[in-house]
């Protein structure tokens, strides 16, 4: 089933685009990032589908329901932390819990409790006493707590620390895994590739691509090195399917597109003493994603 | 209305409310134990100087002939610029909390993030909103008792002119509090929809006053919202202004209606 789904959604400020013609779909029990540069329109989309803003085209649902006119049915599903959190400062951690447990019905001092001992958060501390990390882990907590169907993160890890940010990706696999949707927008690839299997990247409010991991991999390019044989003759030219990047002497080091097996049966013909193929590397498609004006393929 | 979202509100806005309605309890103990003290003074300056008359008719919103009676000393206690200010600073205040306050603070998000429909929050901000002005009222009311029990007994106000007060003060509350609410459904910016409601609470106390003096002030003296609120036909004659006060509901009605429907369909989100 399909958590999120939106048909070629647009959302305009005045005559700045915000997003634009987004077709986007999110299966249940996954963990989607969603990737983009600062101002691509994560952030945007998001706001869209809590329904705090209209769609200027197109349509957006969540479990099946409008995203501006069931907003309220569908928020109570719903686990979201803002990109910019602000809390009420007068309010400490418990208080929070108890607050939040009023306005949603349900007792959250429990399962809030836990989350703020695996996080490591004071409960008893006002808000306005609390560092920026510490706000950051109770938000996390209050949206966490009620255990929603889909959790919408804005980027979460900001303000956190590496052993946080770790604690946080397991307790988002652990609700993967037990069902929960996780949404999960970054600008940073490397946190996303450690968590998410499936990835959209947005771009100037377009949607740039939309695949699961793998299939990124599959897509990106490899860096190969080839040592040939000392005394023989190398290759004049690379086959199609490699980019010459350096030539050294005896050592080559290319960038191979598409499947290995094309090198194999190649490099098997040829006087080649040793032969490596890197791991897929992301960085460089995301880097091409993210540059204006180039198409990735 | 939510349980949960209504303890939030109260946690919030008790403290100014409780502010305010202390200030008016004050202010009014004072006023009724100082004006009748005066009255021979006051009885003198008013003879004696045409343009005293004038100010206070001004203020009244009535001719009161020749003759400053216990009544009008009663009336001012009511109509005084610091009870006025304390009230519409009341409703002011209170009624820019959401959306306005919300966005301005950056903590809209947070609270649209919650399972509640849009005129949910509306409507149990604006419970609160009643209940605290009420509040306030009753506040001011026991200061004016309060500080009339120190004066002779054919001085003090009557407890049901004194209730026909209290209700055409609320419709002006209620009036004003409307406003305050369209205004702040319009708004990204708190200190903006203050600044609007500020400027017509003004306005309107200027268009009254001017309208003593000032024949095109007087043909648009219905515009000023202090048209409709008159203590001294109570205090003087005991009638009820059931008209004035209607007047004053419905505005605030339809003025709290347009803007709880602005609300429920603009965007919203922190800037």
């Amino acid at each position: 089933m399909e958590v999120i789904v939106t048909e070629s959604l647009t959302r305009r400020y005045g005559r700045r685009i915000g997003i634009k013609e987004m077709s986007l779909s999110v299966p249940e029990g996954s963990l989607f990032g969603f990737l983009g540069p600062n101002g691509a329109g994560k952030t945007t989309t998001i706001r869209v589908l809590l329904g705090f803003l209209r769609p200027t085209r197109g349509r957006a649902s969540l479990f099946g329901l409008d995203c501006w006119r069931d907003s309220r049915r569908i928020k109570a599903e719903v686990g979201y932390l803002p990109g910019d959190l602000r809390l009420y400062s007068w309010m400490s951690g418990a208080e929070a819990l108890r607050l939040f447990g009023s306005i949603r019905r349900r007792d959250l001092v429990r399962e809030g409790r836990e989350l703020a001992e695996s996080f490591d958060l004071d409960l008893g501390v006002k808000v306005r006493n609390m560092s920026r990390g510490m706000r950051q882990k109770l938000g996390l907590i209050l949206a966490m707590a009620h255990r929603p169907r889909l959790l919408m993160l804005d980027e979460p890890t900001a303000s956190l620390d590496p052993l946080m940010q770790e604690q946080l990706r397991l307790h988002l696999r652990a609700l993967a895994r037990a069902g929960h949707t996780i949404f999960f927008s970054s600008h940073t690839l490397s946190e996303v590739e450690q968590l998410c299997d499936r990835v959209a990247i947005l771009r100037e409010g377009r949607l740039v691509a939309d695949a699961t991991l793998e299939e990124m991999r599959r897509y990106s390019r490899r860096e190969v090195t080839i040592r040939w044989k000392s005394g023989t003759e190398a290759a004049q030219d690379p086959p199609p399917f490699l980019e010459l990047q350096e030539r050294d002497g005896e050592n080559w080091t290319c960038l191979l597109a598409g499947p290995a097996t094309d090198l194999v049966r190649w490099a098997s013909s040829q006087p080649i003493e040793d032969l490596s193929i890197g791991r897929p590397d992301l960085e460089v498609l995301f880097r091409r994603y993210y540059q204006q004006g180039r198409d990735p393929s | 209305m939510n349980r949960g979202l209504l303890a939030k509100a109260l946690r919030e806005s008790w403290p100014g409310t409780l502010l305010f309605g202390a200030g008016l309890a004050l202010v009014e103990a004072i006023l009724a134990f100082v004006l009748p003290r005066f009255q021979d003074q006051i009885s003198i300056l008013w003879s004696q100087v045409p343009f005293i008359q004038y100010l206070f008719q001004a203020l009244l919103g009535a001719d009161v002939g020749g003759r400053l009676g216990t009544e009008v000393l009663t009336c001012i206690a009511w109509l005084h610029p610091a009870v006025l200010a304390l009230v519409w600073g009341h409703a002011t205040v209170h009624c820019t909390r959401v959306p306005a306050g919300e966005v301005d603070r950056g903590t809209v998000d947070v609270l649209l993030g919650m399972p509640l429909s849009r005129w949910q929050i509306y409507r149990t901000e604006a419970v609160l909103w009643l209940a605290s002005g009420i509040a306030i009222l009753l506040m001011g009311a026991a200061g004016n008792i309060l500080g009339s029990l120190a004066v002779a007994g054919v001085l003090r106000p009557d407890p049901r002119r004194l209730a026909g007060v209290i209700a055409n003060l609320f419709g002006l509350y209620f009036a004003v509090g409307g406003l305050a609410w369209l205004v702040s459904a319009l708004s990204d910016r708190r200190g903006w929809a203050m600044g609007v409601v500020f400027a017509f609470v003004l306005g309107s106390f200027l268009l009254n006053y001017l309208a003593h003096f000032w024949s095109l002030a007087d043909h648009l003296s219905f515009l000023s919202v202090l048209h409709y609120y008159r203590p001294l036909p109570i205090f003087r004659d005991g009638a009820w202004p059931v008209r004035d006060i209607a007047v004053l509901f419905a505005s605030g009605t339809t003025l709290w209606t347009a803007g709880g429907l602005i609300f429920a369909r603009r965007n919203l989100s922190t800037l």
